[in-house]
């Protein structure tokens, strides 16, 4: 939950300039309805990297990855998920 | 010299079956293509569009798009392809300005309901709607099972046919009027020194609505090639993927476009051997990243560096790709049937490499800006067209963009004018006042930059600044950055000194 909490602040703030909990849908499309263009997804990615530590490889870069607040949440909770089990 | 909508008959007539368009899963052929243009032609006219009448188009790059204003240009409409990105404000600015007798729109367009309600309100306005019915009549024909002749030519070379709006409303609408002539010469000239054909396959992310991508789609129609639709570089690798996949000969950008692209993908990793053309205009493209463009590219690739202006229909000079390492920063040479001169204030002419204001005569020059014989006469005298735009060229012929006079802010593919902020800025209560201007990016050149004094006593965050930008203005528009200042450097006559703002 806090991994969706921080994504959906980041989207809010960064993109929707707001901090309305409305005004985005977990599901929504980023691309799709203008949430994100070409220079928000580097954003994104620098975001990603910066409060996860999660690096966004160019194949990963699709749209079933990051397209939405809960895909990027999947996304990411898998990326960490993978680190730790390579850790142990 | 043949017109557009005579290109695409012919087209029709020696290659019907050969694909002109990809948009997503659908493949439209030259015949379809045609059928349907002629088929919007006859709507439109059973409609009451008259010769000269004014059709604003609000569509994204598609078939509908494309059928819209080959059809305007049948019936002898003038269309007025709308910036997809705005907002209703401009939109309705635009429409308004424009005296639009129809306006054919995507029901799914956010500005749509707006819209739809003041054309329901006004009464006069035809409404047409891609895909689908929303009043009883209203579905865009692109129906092209009736058999259809060829397109007609237009009455006179020299009436309108497009009229393309270079600013927002707030200030002094620019719709620059581009004749049947106009697009024809320009067209024409760039097919020659592209060399295209109809075994090229083009892959497009530029939009049509501006003077580039308006271009890119003529000319390849023009020859019989195809054109691959792609809406967007959100994904770089999903253009990439359709390059490779298309066997793509031919791709263009503006050099937000390529920094995009090998700034996420390895190039190199895909086959990309088809390429026979990449075509960069929309400013200056630094040297460095050319390099690093023709690095990532197949040697066999030919890089077109060019240079243009909606006022001059698109392109004005090219720089031909053998010269592109022995002349770095250079624009090149002037379009077939183009004649640049560089002057001095006194309107005399430059000596060479003399930096002066940049003026063009030839075909290409627009008709004039809609409904604005001031403006108009303003930068068009005895055929020449002033740029605005200062330059040198060198003992050689090579043009040299030396910078630009105007405000105007270069953001990735998009023109900004800083009034257009500004202006709603300053409807923000405790906004004192505002100054926009542009701060250099690695990636899109420039971005925006909001300077703001606030009211003493006012409280207003960069959040609240960004959300009204957001509600008011294209995503281009809104301020990257926005900064607080306690008052607006200015000079002695008032005027607020931009250039000391546009620092980093």
């Amino acid at each position: 939950m806090e991994t969706e909490r921080k994504i959906r602040d980041f989207v809010l703030r960064n993109y929707l300039f707001t901090t309305d909990e409305n005004a985005l849908r977990n599901d929504q499309s980023l691309m799709q309805t203008g949430v994100l263009d070409s220079t928000g997804i580097l954003e994104l990615i620098s975001f990603l990297y910066e409060a996860f530590e999660v690096q966004v490889d160019d194949e990963e870069m699709v749209p079933e990855n990051l397209d939405s607040v809960a895909q990027l949440t999947t996304f990411v909770t898998g990326k960490l998920a993978a680190v730790e089990r390579s850790a142990v | 010299m043949p017109m557009l909508t005579e290109n695409l008959s012919r087209q029709a007539t020696e290659r019907g079956d050969a694909v002109a368009l990809v948009d997503g899963a659908q493949r439209h052929s030259y015949a379809d293509l045609h059928g349907a243009a002629a088929a919007v032609a006859a709507q439109l006219g059973a409609k009451g569009v008259r010769v000269g009448d004014r059709v604003a188009l609000l569509l994204d790059n598609g078939f509908d798009y494309v059928a819209a204003l080959y059809g305007c240009l049948a019936c002898g409409a003038v269309a007025v392809p709308l910036n997809t990105a705005a907002r209703a404000g401009d939109l309705g600015g635009w429409i308004a300005h424009a005296d639009a007798r129809a306006v054919v729109l995507a029901p799914g367009h956010p500005a749509a309901g707006e819209l739809l309600a003041t054309a329901r309100g006004d009464g006069r306005l035809i409404l047409m709607t891609s895909g689908a019915d929303v009043v009883e009549g209203s579905r865009l024909c692109t129906d092209a099972r009736t058999a259809y002749g060829a397109l007609a030519r237009p009455a006179s070379a020299d009436a309108p046919a497009m009229i393309l709006y270079t600013s927002g409303t707030t200030g002094r609408p620019k719709g620059v009027v581009l004749t049947h002539r106009n697009l024809a010469a320009n067209v024409a000239a760039i097919v020659d020194y592209l060399a295209l054909g109809p075994t090229d396959r083009m892959v497009t992310v530029l939009p049509f609505f501006y003077s580039f991508g308006n271009s890119v789609l003529h000319t390849h129609l023009a020859v019989g090639a195809m054109l691959v639709l792609e809406p967007n570089l959100v994904y770089p690798q999903k253009v990439l993927e359709t390059l490779v996949r298309e066997r793509a000969t031919g791709f263009a950008g503006v050099p937000s476009t390529f920094a995009l692209l090998l700034s996420r993908a390895r190039l190199a990793d895909y086959d990309l051997s088809a390429l026979r053309y990449v075509q960069q205009a929309g400013g200056g493209m630094p040297p460095a990243l050319i390099e690093r463009t023709l690095q990532a590219l197949p040697a066999s690739c030919s890089f077109f560096v060019m240079y243009g202006q909606t006022e001059a229909t698109a392109r004005i000079s090219y720089l031909p790709p053998e010269h592109l390492r022995a002349k770095p920063g250079s624009v090149g040479i002037p379009l077939r049937g183009v004649e640049i001169e560089v002057r001095r204030e006194d309107r005399s002419r430059c000596a060479a490499l003399e930096v002066g204001t940049i003026f063009v005569r030839g075909e290409g020059v627009m008709a004039g800006y809609w409904n604005d014989p001031g403006l108009t006469a303003s930068v068009l005298a005895g055929g020449w067209l002033n740029t605005g735009d200062s330059g040198y060229v060198d003992a050689d012929g090579y043009l040299y963009i030396a910078g630009r006079r105007s405000d105007i802010i270069k953001t990735g593919a998009h023109r900004v004018q800083p009034q257009d902020v500004e202006a709603v800025i300053a409807e923000i209560e405790g906004v004192e006042e505002a100054a926009v201007v542009p701060v250099d990016d690695d990636i899109l050149g420039e971005v925006v930059k909001a300077v703001v004094v606030l009211r003493p006593g006012a409280v207003v965050t960069d959040l609240e600044i960004k959300a009204r930008c957001r509600a008011r203005l294209a995503a281009y528009k809104i301020p990257k950055r926005v900064e607080f200042a306690s008052s607006l450097p200015r000079t002695s006559t008032g005027k607020v000194q931009r250039h000391l703002l546009a620092r980093p």
